[in-house]
């Protein structure tokens, strides 16, 4: 096939957007994705948070349980504000999507809310990608419309980076999310199946963006696209003891089998679609690491903040994660400088 | 006189031709499924418009014959052999194809409009045609009439060719033919004695040359056959409702 002719949603908007990705539940996603925001955010960048994840962790490590229960009772009222609020039109067939307005932290990081409903759209999810190869009009539709939700939000509140914060599957919903990314990021832990989750994600990724190909080969003019081209940015090594300064030594073998799998499986299936979707270097692969920072994820979690800006702990962690965040997020934005989303 | 070969870099490059087209297999699967789906969504390109229709992705080893014979007339002629693994699809268009069989001529005006509809409302591109290819006379006559193009067609060969696309940057095609089952008939006796390489036996030749007369004067019975039952259907309803008299069972 000639080169691809990308053609992504009309007018999409500059932010760039990211998920982190990891089908294996327990890495550490939600946490990771907070500390990194508010990194970001603190180096003056614009920051959305979309959770996609129907278990809505990230939602409710961010905002108070009671304004939860509350988003969610209202989720289906002409004033509901979670991403199924504004899905849900088009789902039931009766419109497009509505438009929501992000909810802002007083950390400065904007919140699409999640909702536990968000799993019927995923039923949709699976004819939508069936319409989209049949080259029906709905199923673009239908596969774009988080995209252009997102896009809407980032648009208005002049967004820099984007996050979505997905479920730990191999499911239809993340297949449309990480079509929709310029980068995915994998966050991994120093375990076993950490290393062997990478193996089928690598190749669901790769088919994914093979099919997307094909679909948005032949979809007719003038119909909404995903780009269709997450790049791998890198895996973020996490969860591991230091013992004396150094890796412990059960963690570090892990280490090296991660940074493997992560090229074999990961950087060379991918390029095998299309060289543009990963860096062929076997050291640039890793996007940073965070060590076993125990007592201040609860903390965290407790006060729906980042590590480094939790009321307690120990001062010197705090120092010792805002150091590790900041350099992952100096990171992320030095290797999307230049990312072109059109 | 000199025979003409095919020198070993052109082997090559027509190998790279075959795998490229291989390799892209998919895209035309798929494609060929969509056409196949648009056809079959419209409630009109249904029995009794149409009789059946067919859609084949053309095989590999065909395409790579295809190629041999155009290479071959090209450096007959001295010319320079224009296709790369670059333009392959563009000047190839019938890799994937596509077949509307109906019963009589005379039905083509209704399926025509009913394909530029499709067309038009699913977004897709006519790249080239509508093209009739007839041999007959009577039968140019009509596809003139109803505004479709005609080409002579010196190997006798009838029918109706439409080459889509499903966008304007993608260069991929497909092929759709619509001829009747008369001449789908002559088609595919032709096809399995002639295809890939025209028969050596000339009485063969001539018969199928003799068949496409047979099979237009079918097609022109069948339309005959049609268009009088319209008729007596026809007057019969304007006599049943002047004269009001019961009509005689046919025995």
């Amino acid at each position: 096939m000639a080169k691809k002719t990308s053609k992504p949603a009309s007018d999409r908007h500059r932010a760039i957007r990211i998920a982190l990705y990891n089908h294996k539940g327990g890495v550490g996603k939600t946490t990771l994705i907070i500390n990194i925001a508010t990194a970001l955010a603190k180096l003056g960048k614009r920051v959305l948070l979309v959770d996609t994840d129907p278990q809505c962790n990230l939602t409710s490590y961010l905002v108070e349980a009671s304004v939860v229960d509350d988003w969610l009772d209202k989720s289906e009222t002409p004033n509901g504000a979670t991403i199924w609020s504004a899905l849900r039109p088009f789902s039931e067939g009766t419109g497009d999507i509505k438009s929501i307005s992000a909810n802002e932290t007083p950390d400065g990081i904007f919140l699409i809310p999640g909702d536990i409903r968000l799993s019927k759209f995923e039923e949709d999810l699976n004819q939508i990608w069936l319409e989209c190869f049949q080259r029906k009009v709905h199923g673009y539709k239908g596969a774009t419309a988080i995209s252009e939700l997102v896009n809407n939000v980032s648009k208005k509140e002049k967004i820099d980076f984007v996050f979505y914060d997905v479920g730990p599957n191999i499911g239809p919903l993340n297949r449309v999310v990480l079509l929709d990314c310029d980068y995915f990021v994998i966050p991994a832990a120093c375990d076993l199946f950490s290393v062997r989750a990478l193996k089928t994600l690598g190749h669901s990724l790769a088919s994914w963006v093979r099919d997307w190909n094909t679909i948005s080969q032949l979809a007719p003019d003038n119909v909404p696209l995903l780009p269709g081209q997450p790049k791998f940015l890198g895996y973020i090594l996490q969860r591991f003891k230091m013992y004396g300064g150094a890796m412990a030594e059960a963690f570090s073998s892990y280490a090296s089998k991660l940074e493997k799998s992560a090229h074999s499986d990961v950087v060379m299936v991918l390029r095998e679609v299309d060289v543009n979707l990963a860096k062929s270097s076997l050291s640039q692969n890793k996007l940073g690491q965070v060590k076993d920072f125990s007592s201040l994820v609860i903390y965290s979690q407790e006060q729906g903040k980042s590590f480094f800006s939790v009321d307690g702990g120990i001062d010197a962690q705090k120092q010792e994660a805002k150091a590790a965040f900041t350099s992952i997020a100096n990171n992320i934005i030095s290797q999307t400088k230049g990312h072109s989303s059109n | 006189m000199k025979k003409v070969t095919i020198d070993t870099e052109q082997k090559k490059l027509i190998d790279n031709l075959v795998n490229h087209y291989i390799d892209n297999k998919r895209f035309f699967i798929v494609l060929l499924n969509q056409v196949e789906t648009s056809v079959s969504s419209s409630q009109k390109l249904q029995p009794p418009l149409i009789h059946s229709v067919k859609s084949r992705l053309k095989d590999p080893e065909h395409l790579r014959d295809k190629l041999k014979r155009k290479m071959l007339e090209a450096n007959e002629k001295n010319k320079k052999f224009n296709i790369t693994t670059k333009n392959l699809f563009s000047k190839i268009n019938d890799l994937a194809g596509f077949r509307i069989i109906h019963l009589h001529t005379t039905q083509f005006q209704e399926i025509d409009i009913e394909l530029k509809n499709i067309f038009k409302e699913q977004g897709w591109v006519l790249h080239e045609g509508p093209i009739a290819r007839t041999w007959d006379d009577e039968y140019r006559e009509y596809f003139d009439k109803v505004g479709i193009a005609v080409d002579k067609s010196p190997d006798l060969y009838t029918s109706v060719h439409y080459i889509i696309k499903a966008n304007q940057d993608n260069p991929l095609t497909c092929e759709i033919q619509v001829r009747t089952l008369m001449e789908e008939v002559w088609g595919e006796v032709d096809h399995t004695i002639n295809y890939p390489y025209k028969s050596g036996s000339h009485s063969c030749r001539e018969q199928i040359k003799v068949l496409a007369r047979v099979t237009s004067s079918s097609s022109r019975l069948v339309d005959s056959i049609f268009s009088s039952h319209k008729d007596f259907h026809e007057n019969s309803k304007k006599s049943k409702t002047k004269a009001k008299t019961p009509q005689k069972k046919r025995k």
